[in-house]
Protein backbone atom coordinates (compact mmCIF):
# COMPACT_ATOMS: atom_id res chain seq x y z
CA UNK A 1 0.00 0.00 0.00
CA UNK A 2 1.24 3.64 -0.85
CA UNK A 3 0.83 6.59 0.35
CA UNK A 4 1.42 5.38 3.88
CA UNK A 5 3.70 8.20 5.95
CA UNK A 6 6.22 6.79 7.30
CA UNK A 7 7.24 9.50 9.66
CA UNK A 8 5.12 8.27 12.13
CA UNK A 9 7.07 5.24 12.29
CA UNK A 10 11.05 6.74 11.25
CA UNK A 11 11.61 10.28 12.60
CA UNK A 12 12.10 12.10 9.00
CA UNK A 13 14.57 15.22 9.17
CA UNK A 14 12.12 18.34 9.46
CA UNK A 15 12.58 22.35 8.57
CA UNK A 16 9.92 23.53 10.23
CA UNK A 17 11.82 24.08 13.57
CA UNK A 18 13.82 26.94 11.66
CA UNK A 19 10.54 28.03 9.83
CA UNK A 20 8.86 28.45 12.92
CA UNK A 21 11.52 30.22 14.35
CA UNK A 22 12.19 32.23 12.19
CA UNK A 23 8.58 33.72 11.63
CA UNK A 24 8.17 33.86 14.76
CA UNK A 25 11.00 36.11 14.98
CA UNK A 26 10.06 37.78 11.54
CA UNK A 27 6.16 38.45 13.48
CA UNK A 28 8.01 40.26 16.70
CA UNK A 29 10.00 42.27 14.68
CA UNK A 30 7.33 43.29 12.87
CA UNK A 31 5.19 44.07 15.21
CA UNK A 32 8.22 46.00 17.24
CA UNK A 33 8.43 48.31 14.17
CA UNK A 34 4.51 48.76 13.70
CA UNK A 35 4.56 49.84 17.70
CA UNK A 36 6.82 52.26 16.85
CA UNK A 37 4.89 53.89 13.90
CA UNK A 38 1.88 53.54 16.26
CA UNK A 39 3.50 55.28 18.99
CA UNK A 40 4.40 58.23 16.61
CA UNK A 41 0.71 58.89 15.26
CA UNK A 42 -0.84 58.61 19.19
CA UNK A 43 2.29 60.80 20.47
CA UNK A 44 1.42 63.31 17.66
CA UNK A 45 -1.41 64.48 19.57
CA UNK A 46 0.88 66.25 21.96
CA UNK A 47 2.18 68.38 19.24
CA UNK A 48 -1.34 69.12 18.27
CA UNK A 49 -4.74 67.24 17.54
CA UNK A 50 -4.94 68.65 14.15
CA UNK A 51 -1.20 67.13 13.87
CA UNK A 52 -2.88 63.60 14.71
CA UNK A 53 -5.72 63.69 12.37
CA UNK A 54 -3.48 64.94 9.55
CA UNK A 55 -2.04 61.24 10.01
CA UNK A 56 -4.91 59.48 10.92
CA UNK A 57 -6.24 60.35 7.39
CA UNK A 58 -3.26 59.93 5.67
CA UNK A 59 -3.45 56.41 6.98
CA UNK A 60 -7.32 56.21 5.83
CA UNK A 61 -7.02 57.75 2.92
CA UNK A 62 -4.40 55.46 1.60
CA UNK A 63 -6.57 51.98 3.31
CA UNK A 64 -3.80 51.15 5.21
CA UNK A 65 -6.08 51.61 8.45
CA UNK A 66 -8.65 49.54 6.81
CA UNK A 67 -6.43 47.03 5.19
CA UNK A 68 -3.55 46.91 7.81
CA UNK A 69 -5.59 47.33 10.73
CA UNK A 70 -6.38 43.82 10.36
CA UNK A 71 -3.59 42.44 9.14
CA UNK A 72 -2.20 43.38 12.36
CA UNK A 73 -4.02 41.58 14.32
CA UNK A 74 -4.07 38.91 12.40
CA UNK A 75 0.58 39.18 13.01
CA UNK A 76 -0.43 39.22 16.72
CA UNK A 77 -2.19 36.24 16.77
CA UNK A 78 -0.11 34.63 14.12
CA UNK A 79 3.00 36.00 17.13
CA UNK A 80 1.07 34.32 19.31
CA UNK A 81 0.20 31.35 18.37
CA UNK A 82 4.16 30.55 17.45
CA UNK A 83 5.57 32.50 20.69
CA UNK A 84 3.22 30.39 22.86
CA UNK A 85 5.18 27.38 21.85
CA UNK A 86 7.78 28.45 24.11
CA UNK A 87 5.38 29.22 26.89
CA UNK A 88 4.78 26.65 29.50
CA UNK A 89 1.42 24.98 29.52
CA UNK A 90 1.44 22.28 32.02
CA UNK A 91 1.77 23.52 35.60
CA UNK A 92 4.79 20.87 35.81
CA UNK A 93 6.46 23.60 33.44
CA UNK A 94 5.15 26.95 35.01
CA UNK A 95 5.73 26.04 38.53
CA UNK A 96 9.49 24.88 37.28
CA UNK A 97 10.29 28.28 35.38
CA UNK A 98 9.10 30.01 38.47
CA UNK A 99 11.25 28.03 40.66
CA UNK A 100 14.43 28.24 38.53
CA UNK A 101 13.69 31.69 37.91
CA UNK A 102 13.23 32.39 41.79
CA UNK A 103 16.55 30.61 42.41
CA UNK A 104 18.70 32.12 39.93
CA UNK A 105 17.66 35.69 40.42
CA UNK A 106 18.83 36.25 37.05
CA UNK A 107 17.72 39.59 34.96
CA UNK A 108 17.11 37.97 32.13
CA UNK A 109 15.47 34.87 33.12
CA UNK A 110 13.29 37.43 35.19
CA UNK A 111 12.36 39.39 32.28
CA UNK A 112 11.85 36.06 30.01
CA UNK A 113 9.40 35.91 32.72
CA UNK A 114 7.53 39.52 32.50
CA UNK A 115 7.65 38.68 28.62
CA UNK A 116 5.40 35.55 28.70
CA UNK A 117 3.28 37.38 31.46
CA UNK A 118 2.09 40.57 29.32
CA UNK A 119 2.14 38.31 26.70
CA UNK A 120 -0.89 37.00 27.90
CA UNK A 121 -2.28 40.52 28.79
CA UNK A 122 -1.85 41.77 25.46
CA UNK A 123 -3.20 39.27 23.45
CA UNK A 124 -6.79 39.36 25.66
CA UNK A 125 -6.53 43.73 25.73
CA UNK A 126 -4.71 43.93 22.60
CA UNK A 127 -7.14 42.53 20.57
CA UNK A 128 -10.41 44.21 22.16
CA UNK A 129 -8.08 47.67 21.50
CA UNK A 130 -7.85 46.54 17.84
CA UNK A 131 -11.16 45.36 17.42
CA UNK A 132 -13.14 48.77 19.32
CA UNK A 133 -10.38 51.23 17.01
CA UNK A 134 -10.96 49.47 13.82
CA UNK A 135 -14.71 49.17 14.29
CA UNK A 136 -14.87 52.84 14.56
CA UNK A 137 -13.00 54.16 11.93
CA UNK A 138 -11.43 57.28 11.17
CA UNK A 139 -9.44 57.40 13.92
CA UNK A 140 -9.53 61.36 15.35
CA UNK A 141 -7.80 62.85 18.43
CA UNK A 142 -11.77 63.80 19.83
CA UNK A 143 -12.70 60.20 19.58
CA UNK A 144 -9.81 58.98 21.27
CA UNK A 145 -9.95 61.68 23.82
CA UNK A 146 -13.75 60.91 24.48
CA UNK A 147 -13.16 57.51 25.27
CA UNK A 148 -10.25 57.96 27.20
CA UNK A 149 -12.77 60.49 29.32
CA UNK A 150 -14.95 57.86 29.89
CA UNK A 151 -12.93 56.51 32.83
CA UNK A 152 -13.27 52.73 31.72
CA UNK A 153 -10.85 53.01 28.74
CA UNK A 154 -8.19 54.78 30.64
CA UNK A 155 -7.32 52.31 33.54
CA UNK A 156 -7.53 50.37 30.62
CA UNK A 157 -5.00 51.81 28.74
CA UNK A 158 -2.92 52.59 32.24
CA UNK A 159 -2.37 48.95 32.34
CA UNK A 160 -2.09 48.04 28.25
CA UNK A 161 0.49 50.91 27.67
CA UNK A 162 3.18 49.32 30.07
CA UNK A 163 2.75 45.61 29.11
CA UNK A 164 3.48 46.41 25.15
CA UNK A 165 6.37 48.42 26.26
CA UNK A 166 7.71 46.03 28.26
CA UNK A 167 7.16 42.97 25.82
CA UNK A 168 8.42 45.42 22.67
CA UNK A 169 11.41 46.26 24.36
CA UNK A 170 12.33 42.97 25.71
CA UNK A 171 11.53 41.01 22.82
CA UNK A 172 13.20 43.52 20.95
CA UNK A 173 16.53 43.10 22.91
CA UNK A 174 16.03 39.33 23.05
CA UNK A 175 15.64 39.01 19.25
CA UNK A 176 19.25 41.06 18.97
CA UNK A 177 20.93 38.83 21.56
CA UNK A 178 19.54 35.34 20.56
CA UNK A 179 20.23 36.32 16.71
CA UNK A 180 23.95 37.07 17.98
CA UNK A 181 23.16 40.79 15.86
CA UNK A 182 24.25 42.09 19.77
CA UNK A 183 27.67 40.03 20.83
CA UNK A 184 28.91 39.54 24.37
CA UNK A 185 30.71 42.73 24.44
CA UNK A 186 27.51 44.75 23.45
CA UNK A 187 25.14 42.73 25.69
CA UNK A 188 25.38 45.42 28.37
CA UNK A 189 25.33 48.61 26.77
CA UNK A 190 22.24 47.29 24.65
CA UNK A 191 20.70 46.58 27.71
CA UNK A 192 20.69 49.58 29.56
CA UNK A 193 19.81 51.65 25.59
CA UNK A 194 17.25 49.00 26.00
CA UNK A 195 16.22 49.83 29.27
CA UNK A 196 16.02 53.84 28.84
CA UNK A 197 14.53 53.44 25.27
CA UNK A 198 11.65 51.42 27.10
CA UNK A 199 11.28 53.72 30.22
CA UNK A 200 10.85 56.71 27.59
CA UNK A 201 8.21 54.94 25.33
CA UNK A 202 6.34 54.37 28.59
CA UNK A 203 6.72 58.30 29.65
CA UNK A 204 5.66 59.49 26.27
CA UNK A 205 2.67 57.05 26.28
CA UNK A 206 1.29 58.26 29.88
CA UNK A 207 1.81 61.84 28.63
CA UNK A 208 -0.20 60.96 25.78
CA UNK A 209 -2.89 59.50 28.13
CA UNK A 210 -2.76 62.99 30.07
CA UNK A 211 -2.90 64.66 26.95
CA UNK A 212 -6.09 62.98 25.47
CA UNK A 213 -7.66 63.01 28.86
CA UNK A 214 -7.33 66.51 29.22
CA UNK A 215 -8.00 67.48 25.84
CA UNK A 216 -10.64 69.61 25.21
CA UNK A 217 -13.54 68.01 22.85
CA UNK A 218 -15.73 70.44 20.77
CA UNK B 1 38.72 39.74 62.38
CA UNK B 2 37.94 36.79 60.53
CA UNK B 3 33.65 36.35 59.74
CA UNK B 4 31.83 33.50 61.37
CA UNK B 5 30.11 31.85 57.93
CA UNK B 6 26.69 30.11 58.17
CA UNK B 7 26.07 27.02 55.66
CA UNK B 8 22.99 25.98 55.05
CA UNK B 9 23.27 22.83 52.76
CA UNK B 10 20.85 20.86 51.21
CA UNK B 11 21.08 17.24 52.45
CA UNK B 12 19.23 13.64 51.17
CA UNK B 13 20.08 10.83 50.38
CA UNK B 14 17.31 9.28 47.52
CA UNK B 15 19.01 5.76 48.67
CA UNK B 16 17.81 5.60 52.00
CA UNK B 17 14.04 5.46 51.94
CA UNK B 18 14.24 7.12 55.48
CA UNK B 19 16.18 10.09 54.29
CA UNK B 20 13.76 13.56 54.04
CA UNK B 21 15.09 16.77 52.05
CA UNK B 22 16.32 19.47 54.28
CA UNK B 23 18.31 21.56 54.66
CA UNK B 24 21.59 21.53 57.56
CA UNK B 25 23.60 23.94 58.67
CA UNK B 26 27.12 24.54 59.37
CA UNK B 27 29.35 27.35 60.96
CA UNK B 28 33.02 27.30 60.02
CA UNK B 29 35.48 30.23 60.38
CA UNK B 30 36.64 31.79 57.32
CA UNK B 31 40.54 31.39 56.59
CA UNK B 32 42.73 33.39 54.12
CA UNK B 33 41.65 32.68 50.62
CA UNK B 34 38.96 30.29 51.65
CA UNK B 35 37.39 28.53 48.70
CA UNK B 36 34.00 26.43 49.08
CA UNK B 37 35.59 23.57 47.83
CA UNK B 38 37.93 23.29 51.09
CA UNK B 39 34.75 24.98 53.23
CA UNK B 40 33.08 21.59 52.17
CA UNK B 41 35.71 19.47 52.99
CA UNK B 42 36.54 21.22 56.25
CA UNK B 43 32.87 20.67 57.28
CA UNK B 44 33.08 16.65 56.12
CA UNK B 45 36.23 16.21 58.16
CA UNK B 46 35.54 18.12 61.51
CA UNK B 47 32.02 17.93 61.62
CA UNK B 48 30.04 15.88 59.06
CA UNK B 49 31.47 12.78 57.96
CA UNK B 50 28.22 11.67 55.73
CA UNK B 51 28.40 14.93 53.85
CA UNK B 52 28.21 14.31 50.33
CA UNK B 53 29.55 15.82 47.54
CA UNK B 54 31.76 15.54 44.15
CA UNK B 55 35.48 16.91 43.90
CA UNK B 56 38.30 15.91 41.83
CA UNK B 57 41.16 18.66 40.71
CA UNK B 58 40.04 21.26 43.00
CA UNK B 59 41.35 23.69 40.05
CA UNK B 60 38.35 24.28 37.55
CA UNK B 61 39.36 21.42 35.14
CA UNK B 62 37.71 18.57 36.45
CA UNK B 63 34.12 20.02 35.99
CA UNK B 64 33.05 17.87 39.33
CA UNK B 65 32.26 20.69 41.95
CA UNK B 66 29.50 21.98 39.99
CA UNK B 67 26.57 22.90 42.59
CA UNK B 68 23.90 26.13 43.11
CA UNK B 69 25.62 28.68 45.41
CA UNK B 70 23.43 30.96 46.83
CA UNK B 71 21.02 30.62 43.66
CA UNK B 72 23.60 30.45 41.01
CA UNK B 73 25.12 27.39 39.52
CA UNK B 74 29.12 27.58 39.62
CA UNK B 75 32.02 25.68 40.88
CA UNK B 76 32.88 25.50 44.51
CA UNK B 77 36.52 25.38 43.95
CA UNK B 78 36.29 28.37 42.01
CA UNK B 79 34.29 30.28 44.47
CA UNK B 80 36.07 31.80 47.23
CA UNK B 81 34.14 32.55 50.08
CA UNK B 82 35.16 36.26 50.55
CA UNK B 83 32.85 36.68 47.10
CA UNK B 84 30.17 35.95 49.00
CA UNK B 85 27.68 37.19 52.34
CA UNK B 86 27.96 35.18 55.34
CA UNK B 87 25.42 33.19 54.87
CA UNK B 88 25.66 30.86 52.00
CA UNK B 89 23.05 28.71 50.95
CA UNK B 90 24.34 25.15 48.59
CA UNK B 91 21.87 23.36 46.96
CA UNK B 92 22.85 20.57 44.64
CA UNK B 93 22.83 21.26 40.37
CA UNK B 94 18.87 20.95 39.38
CA UNK B 95 17.65 19.06 36.00
CA UNK B 96 20.91 15.79 36.73
CA UNK B 97 20.02 13.06 38.92
CA UNK B 98 20.85 13.54 42.75
CA UNK B 99 23.46 11.30 43.75
CA UNK B 100 23.28 12.86 47.50
CA UNK B 101 23.35 15.84 49.13
CA UNK B 102 25.23 18.17 46.92
CA UNK B 103 26.32 15.28 44.27
CA UNK B 104 24.60 14.87 41.05
CA UNK B 105 25.25 12.25 38.30
CA UNK B 106 26.03 14.95 35.79
CA UNK B 107 28.18 11.86 33.85
CA UNK B 108 24.80 9.93 32.33
CA UNK B 109 23.25 13.28 31.04
CA UNK B 110 26.42 14.13 29.01
CA UNK B 111 26.89 10.93 27.81
CA UNK B 112 23.18 10.50 26.66
CA UNK B 113 23.54 14.29 25.18
CA UNK B 114 27.02 13.53 23.64
CA UNK B 115 26.05 10.38 21.93
CA UNK B 116 22.49 12.08 20.62
CA UNK B 117 24.46 14.81 19.13
CA UNK B 118 27.24 12.82 17.92
CA UNK B 119 29.99 14.55 19.75
CA UNK B 120 32.83 12.79 17.78
CA UNK B 121 34.84 13.83 14.81
CA UNK B 122 32.88 11.97 11.80
CA UNK B 123 35.64 11.09 9.33
CA UNK B 124 35.65 8.35 6.15
CA UNK B 125 39.68 8.84 6.27
CA UNK B 126 41.30 5.51 7.75
CA UNK B 127 43.57 6.37 10.67
CA UNK B 128 47.57 6.25 10.03
CA UNK B 129 48.82 6.04 13.34
CA UNK B 130 52.66 6.69 11.96
CA UNK B 131 51.82 9.41 9.69
CA UNK B 132 52.31 12.83 10.82
CA UNK B 133 49.64 14.85 12.09
CA UNK B 134 47.51 17.04 9.80
CA UNK B 135 48.57 20.92 10.24
CA UNK B 136 46.21 23.51 11.39
CA UNK B 137 46.45 27.85 10.86
CA UNK B 138 47.17 28.33 14.58
CA UNK B 139 44.37 30.94 14.45
CA UNK B 140 41.34 28.10 13.94
CA UNK B 141 43.08 25.61 16.29
CA UNK B 142 42.32 28.87 19.12
CA UNK B 143 38.88 29.18 17.87
CA UNK B 144 38.34 25.42 18.39
CA UNK B 145 40.20 25.26 21.38
CA UNK B 146 38.14 28.32 22.33
CA UNK B 147 34.75 26.48 22.34
CA UNK B 148 36.78 23.19 23.61
CA UNK B 149 37.72 24.66 27.07
CA UNK B 150 34.16 23.33 28.06
CA UNK B 151 34.45 21.18 31.08
CA UNK B 152 31.22 19.71 31.45
CA UNK B 153 30.55 20.83 34.77
CA UNK B 154 26.82 21.11 33.68
CA UNK B 155 26.32 24.69 35.15
CA UNK B 156 25.19 26.09 32.04
CA UNK B 157 22.15 23.41 31.59
CA UNK B 158 21.48 23.99 35.19
CA UNK B 159 20.67 27.57 34.50
CA UNK B 160 19.12 27.18 31.54
CA UNK B 161 14.70 28.10 31.58
CA UNK B 162 14.52 25.40 29.03
CA UNK B 163 16.31 22.78 30.22
CA UNK B 164 14.59 23.00 33.65
CA UNK B 165 11.48 22.88 31.84
CA UNK B 166 11.89 20.58 29.18
CA UNK B 167 13.82 17.25 29.64
CA UNK B 168 14.67 16.95 25.89
CA UNK B 169 16.63 20.15 25.63
CA UNK B 170 20.40 19.97 24.58
CA UNK B 171 21.10 22.96 26.19
CA UNK B 172 24.19 25.34 25.71
CA UNK B 173 27.14 22.76 26.14
CA UNK B 174 25.76 20.82 23.41
CA UNK B 175 25.01 23.93 21.07
CA UNK B 176 28.88 24.54 22.01
CA UNK B 177 29.90 21.32 21.18
CA UNK B 178 28.03 21.35 17.53
CA UNK B 179 29.84 24.59 17.05
CA UNK B 180 33.13 23.53 17.78
CA UNK B 181 33.09 20.51 15.12
CA UNK B 182 31.62 22.97 12.62
CA UNK B 183 34.87 24.82 12.67
CA UNK B 184 37.05 21.58 12.63
CA UNK B 185 37.63 20.85 9.07
CA UNK B 186 38.47 16.85 10.04
CA UNK B 187 34.92 16.57 10.57
CA UNK B 188 33.56 15.73 7.21
CA UNK B 189 29.98 16.21 8.32
CA UNK B 190 28.30 18.64 6.00
CA UNK B 191 25.73 21.59 6.90
CA UNK B 192 22.73 19.30 6.86
CA UNK B 193 23.71 16.55 8.89
CA UNK B 194 24.47 18.96 11.58
CA UNK B 195 21.21 20.87 10.98
CA UNK B 196 19.13 17.19 11.66
CA UNK B 197 21.24 17.06 14.64
CA UNK B 198 20.93 20.72 16.02
CA UNK B 199 18.03 22.47 13.91
CA UNK B 200 15.33 21.49 16.35
CA UNK B 201 13.08 22.89 18.94
CA UNK B 202 14.79 20.21 20.97
CA UNK B 203 18.30 22.17 19.45
CA UNK B 204 18.71 25.35 18.77
CA UNK B 205 15.27 27.09 17.73
CA UNK B 206 14.27 25.12 21.42
CA UNK B 207 16.70 28.25 23.06
CA UNK B 208 14.77 30.96 24.55
CA UNK B 209 17.59 33.62 24.78
CA UNK B 210 17.52 33.59 28.60
CA UNK B 211 20.66 33.53 28.71
CA UNK B 212 22.11 31.96 32.10
CA UNK B 213 24.16 30.19 30.88
CA UNK B 214 26.53 32.64 29.50
CA UNK B 215 26.22 34.59 32.70
CA UNK B 216 27.16 31.16 34.79
CA UNK B 217 29.95 29.56 32.81
CA UNK B 218 32.62 28.71 35.21
CA UNK B 219 35.09 28.97 31.77
CA UNK B 220 33.56 31.69 30.47
CA UNK B 221 32.58 29.91 27.00
CA UNK B 222 31.48 32.81 24.64
CA UNK B 223 28.03 30.83 25.04
CA UNK B 224 25.92 34.20 23.92
CA UNK B 225 27.99 34.39 20.44
CA UNK B 226 28.30 30.73 19.71
CA UNK B 227 24.31 30.44 19.88
CA UNK B 228 23.50 33.75 18.16
CA UNK B 229 25.85 32.50 15.36
CA UNK B 230 24.45 28.42 15.35
CA UNK B 231 20.87 29.90 15.30
CA UNK B 232 22.03 32.43 12.49
CA UNK B 233 23.63 29.25 10.62
CA UNK B 234 20.95 26.53 11.23
CA UNK B 235 17.89 28.99 9.99
CA UNK B 236 19.80 29.74 6.97
CA UNK B 237 20.32 26.06 6.09
CA UNK B 238 16.75 25.42 7.20
CA UNK B 239 15.30 28.97 4.47
CA UNK B 240 18.17 27.23 1.81
CA UNK B 241 15.84 24.26 1.21
CA UNK B 242 12.66 25.89 1.18
CA UNK B 243 11.73 25.01 -1.69
CA UNK B 244 13.25 21.54 -1.99
CA UNK B 245 10.47 18.85 -2.04
CA UNK B 246 10.90 16.39 1.04
CA UNK B 247 12.66 13.16 0.69
CA UNK B 248 9.80 10.53 1.29
CA UNK B 249 10.68 7.16 1.51
CA UNK B 250 9.19 4.72 -0.81
CA UNK B 251 6.14 2.76 0.11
Amino acid sequence: MSGIDTAIFVKQPSRTAAYLDWLQMLTGAGLIIFMWCHMILVASVNISPNVMNTIAHFFEATYMAQVGGPLIGLTLLAHFILAARKIPYTSAEQGAIWRHAKMLRHTDTWLWVIQAITAMVILVMGSIHIWTVLTDLPITAAKSAARIQGGFWLVFYLILLPCVELHVGIGFYRIMVKWGIVKRSGRKGFHRFENIWTGVFILIGLITIIRFATLAIS
Amino acid sequence: MSRQLKFNIFRYNPQDPDSVPHTDTFLLEETPSLTLFIALNKIREEQDPSLQFDFACRMAICGSCGMVINGRPGLACKTLTEELPEEITLMPLPVFELVGDLSVDTGSWFRTTNTKIESWIHTDKEFDPNAIEERMENDLANAIFELERCIECGCCVAACGTANMRDDFIGAFALNRIARFMLDPRDERSENDYFDVVGTDQGVFGCMGLLACEDVCPREIPLQDQLGILRRKMGFIGLKNIFKPKAKAVG
